[in-house]
């Protein structure tokens, strides 16, 4: 048994270094001289994350991927608490379709982004937060619903029933007995969808064209467009917009993890 | 409880489930479902800029076979989708073997391991264009070590090849070792236990026990990987953009260049129909494998 765990920290070690080093590189080459070639640079330097702050247009990016994400967190969770109660408390014709949301996610969804921009175009939605947000929400909503079910199904029902069975209605049992249990389940998918909307370039690439709506995925692409090879800057803006989906995971992990494969290997 | 409320609230807990669903359901229809209807019809429509349309047929779809270039999107889609499944799952197979001892420290590596799960896919693109750039990349800098030559990457269609799969296996990888490790810590000790008294060897553990009973998780990831591979047009756009020339334009990166930066929109949605239709394919051809999984 010794042997083998001695190869299993071995492999732990190999695997977090090949996972961390891009992490890594980006981090020294943001805060490296320009053309520093050595992989420990010899002297640290702000300037870059300075260069980006002087610019007001990438805090203007930073704010729009904010509200595109805070919204699409805000309009997937009450759909997914509904659905996935429906799912996972409910017996009812048709409940066998459920097994859909689970393809869904697999779809390739940009083949109907063309079709889909045309819609936009027509509610008169194009090129603003909204059509972002009803994207991002519409997109992750079946993967959100199918992890909050699992976890609700993992919460006793005694419980919600009992407060029936003293007259509570379901609503009132949903609000006051359920909702609190399924706290874990909800942070999992608000870490989710916050995670893949504020990651997502596709949707906003396609569904906007001005600059007062860009996010920071596409400014980011923007940015090799106009400062070139500039990779110390780039690399400082790419680090500050890993900085808020990476926080929350780290923090959230533990329920985050257990809503993402609790939900496949089921 | 029922009696007491009367009729009216029977059919109110019976149709709860349905009202609770509902609002899902129609956004489900009016933005995916009824997209996916009219990128159909719209695949079969020369589609002019001022929005006025005329009924082609296939004639979008001839066009479109008729390109050396767009058989080479499809092309690039397989060998993209193979280079990393063919590279990710069987190397994340073994990893998933290895790490599912009873370790201690496992949370906290397994939190580090899905980082490149939820990095924005854009910027991990950018961290790797920087590795590999001519004048200090780390990775251009090894590669000049070993071989002795010059390399401009991202100038080389194998290497710029290479790159888009790296990229995507860094991505994958450590999702497809803890999925599968999942799936193994699911295995009753019982079973080895048994194995073990009928002095079976760790091969034949492995092929009797492991193998067989993961079969099933195997086979989701890979339908996972596969999908998530082949509908991925932004990290590729974001690393090579699809060039050098068109040697990484994979059928998602045409797509993408077609529909929304030459505004080529029946272009677009045929494309898109050719992707529903790989994927399609590919599904078929897992869930094949699964139906084999049940009847081991």
């Amino acid at each position: 048994m010794k042997v083998k765990d001695t190869i299993s920290w071995i492999g732990f070690l190999l695997i977090s270094v090949f996972v961390l080093f891009p992490l890594f590189w980006g981090i020294r080459t943001s805060f490296s001289p320009r053309y520093e070639t050595s992989l420990i640079p010899s002297r640290l330097t702000l300037e870059h994350y300075q260069s980006l702050f002087v610019r007001p247009a990438f805090l203007l990016y930073f704010k729009n991927s904010l509200i595109v994400t805070l919204g699409a967190v805000a309009l997937t969770l009450p759909l997914a608490l509904l659905g996935a109660y429906a799912l996972a408390r409910f017996n009812f014709p048709g409940k066998q379709f459920g097994i859909l949301l689970l393809v869904f996610p697999l779809l390739p969804l940009i083949a109907i982004l063309v079709p889909l921009v045309s819609y936009m175009y027509k509610l008169g939605v194009y090129d603003s937060f909204m059509a972002l947000i009803l994207v991002n929400s519409v997109f992750n909503a079946p993967f959100a619903l199918w992890m909050l079910r699992n976890f609700i199904l993992n919460t006793p029902v005694e419980i919600e029933e009992a407060a029936l069975l003293d007259g509570c209605s379901r609503i009132g049992a949903l609000c006051r007995i359920a909702l609190p249990l399924m706290l874990p389940g909800m942070i999992a998918v608000i870490v989710f969808v916050f995670i893949t909307t504020w990651n997502n370039y596709l949707y906003a690439a396609a569904l906007t064209s001005s600059m007062s709506v860009r996010v920071l995925p596409q400014a980011l692409l923007s940015f090799i467009g106009t400062w070139g090879m500039y990779w110390e800057g780039l690399c400082a803006a790419g680090i500050l917009t890993l900085i808020p989906p990476l926080v929350l995971f780290l923090f959230f992990q533990k329920w985050f993890i257990a809503g993402l494969f609790a939900q496949w290997s089921r | 409880m029922s009696s007491k409320k009367g009729g009216l609230y029977i059919l109110w807990e019976y149709k709860l489930p349905y009202l609770f669903l509902l609002p899902s359901v129609i956004l489900l229809i009016f933005f995916l479902a009824a997209p996916l209807v009219s990128g159909i019809y719209m695949s079969f429509q020369k589609i002019s800029l001022r929005g006025i349309s005329e009924f082609v047929g296939f004639r979008n779809y001839r066009l479109l076979l008729g390109e050396g270039r767009f058989r080479n999107n499809l092309l690039f889609s397989v060998l993209y989708v193979a280079g990393n499944v063919g590279l990710s799952v069987p190397l994340a197979y073994a990893a998933a073997l290895l790490i599912t001892g009873k370790l201690r420290g496992i949370q906290f590596f397994r939190a580090i391991f899905l980082i490149p799960f939820i990095v924005t896919p854009v910027v991990s693109a950018i961290l790797f264009r920087s590795m590999v750039n001519p004048s200090f990349g780390p990775i251009t800098a090894l590669l000049e070590m070993i071989t002795g030559k010059h390399y401009i990457i991202l100038a080389d269609s194998t290497l710029a090849m290479l790159t888009i799969i790296g990229h995507s296996f860094w991505r994958s990888f450590s999702f497809i070792m803890l999925f599968l490790a999942a799936g193994i810590a699911t295995i009753p000790t019982e079973l080895y236990e048994a194995g073990k008294v009928d002095g079976a060897g760790a091969w034949a553990r492995f092929s009797h026990i492991t193998f067989p009973l993961t079969k099933i998780h195997l086979t989701i990831v890979l339908l996972i990987i596969t999908m998530w591979t082949l509908q991925d047009a932004e990290t590729v756009y974001a690393l090579t953009g699809g060039g050098p020339g068109y040697s990484t334009e994979v059928t998602a990166v045409r797509l993408f260049k077609d529909a929304f930066i030459n505004f080529n929109l029946s272009y677009g949605a045929t494309i898109g129909v050719f992707l529903l239709m790989m994927s399609a394919v590919f599904m078929v051809f897992y869930f094949k494998l699964m139906g084999g999984a049940e009847h081991y």
